[in-house]
């Protein structure tokens, strides 16, 4: 044996070690294998809605109306009406499912997601609030951010004394998200007509004419957290043991807690702005993401693929079900997604978990 | 167990004062023009008519409905907090009121429009989800757990919320009508509100002064409570019955109003102790204080609109939820 190779860092069953020089990389093969499975049904289902619709097209000729090509009048259906649309579902439900999943294994518990802990209300009454006290167009997004960071500073600084573990911390959510939303009815209560229609789709959820800046804010931040929230999955895959065991391991637990909890506030602000609060996509999202990769990781990224996928399936459902009349999808998603919460919350129940 | 501060006596006639002082300040002041030296000539047989008007037909009229709907909801938060043995119990939190709300949402969908219909259909929504919420508390690991039904009872009035919502979409006609359903308010009620509303709530606290005991009782555990001759499991029916009750009588005349059945409670216990002999009375005046002032802060706080009287009770009873969570040991009654 020479020394080349004594030292061959060889990669634990299931996964590929990527190496470039002193970097390395550990793949988990099976959560690559989901990962991708998940691109192409995102990949095949965003050009179906694309395709589907009052005025339904092949898929092909939807496909290169997206890149103009084609008729002028098909053009204009999918680049300025359906499009929008879709690219705000998919960036939204990937934001809310990655921030779920960051969420649920910060606090150990898998009822702990953004919506429940009221982080969704916070940023829903500050958004609100921008469209009823100061109207100006970049403000959703910046005022839902100031919301659900006030929110998750509230909630975890009034639980403190629990931790962030247990049910306990979920009930001072759940208060501090009535808190919240009785902000909101105020709002509104004061608001006149005008404004309060303006600011209705944060108070369900929905995705029918998203402002173009939002949507634009929430891409850019997609794309600084998710490879941010790719880069704590490590530590945060420690996390998961006692907190003696974490420090001991070198997770430097205080800045590691305090980084994911931020980046989930940014995720969640940016969708909320939005879409309004569809909370429960951050429940489920994870949930499926881990089922499908079967392993006790952190799956952030299929987490945000499955969010997408569950978010465009959602909206797709509301436009179609009552047709012509719209649901929003926030009513979908609490509809379906209201007894599979219950469904884990009573499942769980023998085990003596907390 | 609290130990008591005060003797029920005391502290039934401190707070038969409160509510005596809320009742002439529901009736003075409001959310219009009308000011406190008018009203207060109004009420005392002066002659101006708007005056009079305003005074005796709508503040008279809403402030009894506060003090029948808050009645209610305060009783039915000590009953359910008893019988869950869970001081975070509340039936708005639990899904009773939700329950009740969406049970009318549903029945005037399908085309059903009589007042004394609705409470009717409420109490039996508000019935369901009372089961429920008994079935979840037998459930082992979830009874013990007084946080873990709270949760369960969240994902259950917000998912009868959305169902709410759909319906509310469905049919855009009912859509103004069924708002109120769906937020809750003390305003602008039918005047026969009152009426049919009467029956229910005695109905009620008829049956709550039957199951006072046999819950006493119970506190114990529940082989005391054999032991004393109570049938536990009929004792829990029978106070649930009664929560169903209360609370549907109270969400069919004033909508579904969060967090009253939490407040009253904890007041309640913070002045006399946690035996449900001397809360139950307390609560009972308890109750309508809470609900009053909620509704006169809700009439004054953005003049000239007002607010629903949910909000206002929503920013004193999260408080108050927070409050019993953080407390270490959470009392299990």
């Amino acid at each position: 044996m020479n020394i080349s190779s004594s030292r061959p860092l060889l990669a634990p069953a299931g996964h590929h070690l990527l190496r470039l020089g002193d970097y390395s990389l550990m793949l988990h093969r099976r959560s690559m294998v989901v990962a991708l499975i998940l691109s192409l049904l995102l990949a095949t289902v965003a050009t179906w809605i694309l395709a589907a619709g009052d005025d339904a097209l092949t898929p092909s000729k939807a496909l290169l109306a997206a890149f103009g090509q084609g008729e002028a009048l098909q053009v204009f259906l999918i680049q300025e009406l359906r499009m929008p649309r879709l690219i705000a579902g998919l960036l939204s439900g990937a934001a809310l499912g990655a921030a779920g999943c960051l969420l649920q294994t910060l606090a150990r518990n898998r009822l702990a997601t953004p919506g429940v802990i009221g982080i969704d209300n916070g940023a829903t009454a500050f958004a609100v609030a921008s469209i009823v006290a100061v109207p100006t167009s970049l403000a959703p997004s910046a005022l839902a951010l100031s919301g659900a960071a006030s929110a998750a500073i509230l909630t975890f600084a009034l639980a403190a004394g629990g931790g962030a573990r247990g049910y306990r911390f979920i009930v001072v959510g759940i208060a501090i998200g009535a808190l919240f939303g009785a902000l909101t009815n105020l709002m509104l209560a004061r608001s006149d007509m005008d404004a309060a229609n303006a600011a209705y789709p944060w108070t369900v959820g929905s995705l029918n004419a998203r402002p173009a800046d939002s949507v634009l804010l929430l891409g850019i931040g997609l794309a600084a957290g998710l490879p941010l929230a790719k880069l704590l999955v490590n530590a945060l895959s420690l996390m998961r043991f006692s907190d003696n065991v974490a420090i001991g391991l070198g997770v430097r637990l205080q800045r590691m807690r305090l980084l994911t909890l931020a980046l989930c506030v940014w995720l969640t602000a940016l969708a909320v702005a939005v879409v309004g609060p569809v909370g429960l996509i951050a429940l489920a999202a994870p949930e499926m993401a881990r089922h499908l990769c079967n392993r006790h990781g952190v799956p952030v990224l299929n987490a945000a693929l499955s969010g997408a996928l569950m978010m465009i399936l959602a909206d797709w459902l509301g436009r179609t079900l009552l047709a012509p009349i719209e649901i929003p999808v926030g009513i979908i998603a609490a509809v379906v997604g209201g007894p599979y919460l219950l469904w884990i919350l009573l499942r769980q129940a023998p085990r003596s978990s907390t | 167990m609290l130990a008591a501060r005060l003797s029920v006596p005391q502290a039934l006639s401190y707070t038969a004062v409160c509510l005596l002082l809320l009742c002439v300040a529901s009736l003075l002041l409001g959310a219009g023009d009308i000011g406190i030296l008018p009203s207060l000539q109004a009420l005392l047989g002066g002659s101006d008519e708007d005056a009079r008007f305003i005074v005796f037909e709508l503040r008279w009229v809403r402030t009894e409905l506060a003090l029948l709907v808050g009645l209610a909801l305060g009783a039915a938060g000590v009953l359910l907090q008893a019988v869950t043995r869970n001081p975070l119990a509340e039936p708005g939190l639990l899904g009773v009121s939700a329950g009740a709300s969406f049970a009318v949402v549903l029945a005037i969908n399908l085309g059903a429009s009589a007042a004394s219909l609705h409470l009717g259909v409420a109490m039996l929504g508000s019935l369901v989800g009372c089961v429920l919420v008994l079935l979840v508390t037998r459930m082992r690991g979830v009874g013990d757990d007084p946080v873990r039904l709270v949760l369960a009872g969240a994902a259950f009035s917000s998912m009868l919320g959305a169902l709410s919502s759909l319906l509310l979409l469905w049919d855009q006609r009912t859509a103004d009508e069924m708002r109120f359903w769906v937020i809750g308010a003390l305003a602008g009620r039918p005047l026969d509100t009152l009426d049919w509303s009467l029956p229910g709530l005695l109905g009620g606290l008829l049956m709550a002064l039957l199951v006072v005991r046999p819950l006493a009782a119970l506190a114990l555990g529940e082989r005391v409570a054999s032991g004393l001759g109570h049938h536990p499991q009929l004792t829990r029916l029978g106070t649930l019955l009664a929560v169903a009750i209360l609370v549907g009588t109270a969400t069919a005349a004033a909508g579904p109003i969060a967090f009253i059945g939490l407040i009253v409670p904890y007041i309640a216990r913070r002045l006399v102790g946690s035996d449900i002999r001397r809360t139950l009375g307390l609560s009972m005046l308890l109750g309508p204080c809470v609900l009053l002032l909620a509704d006169v802060i809700s009439r004054l706080l953005v003049r000239p609109y007002e607010l629903p009287v949910g909000v206002v009770t929503a920013f004193v009873g999260a408080p108050i939820l927070i409050a019993v969570v953080r407390n270490h040991r959470l009392p299990t009654l």
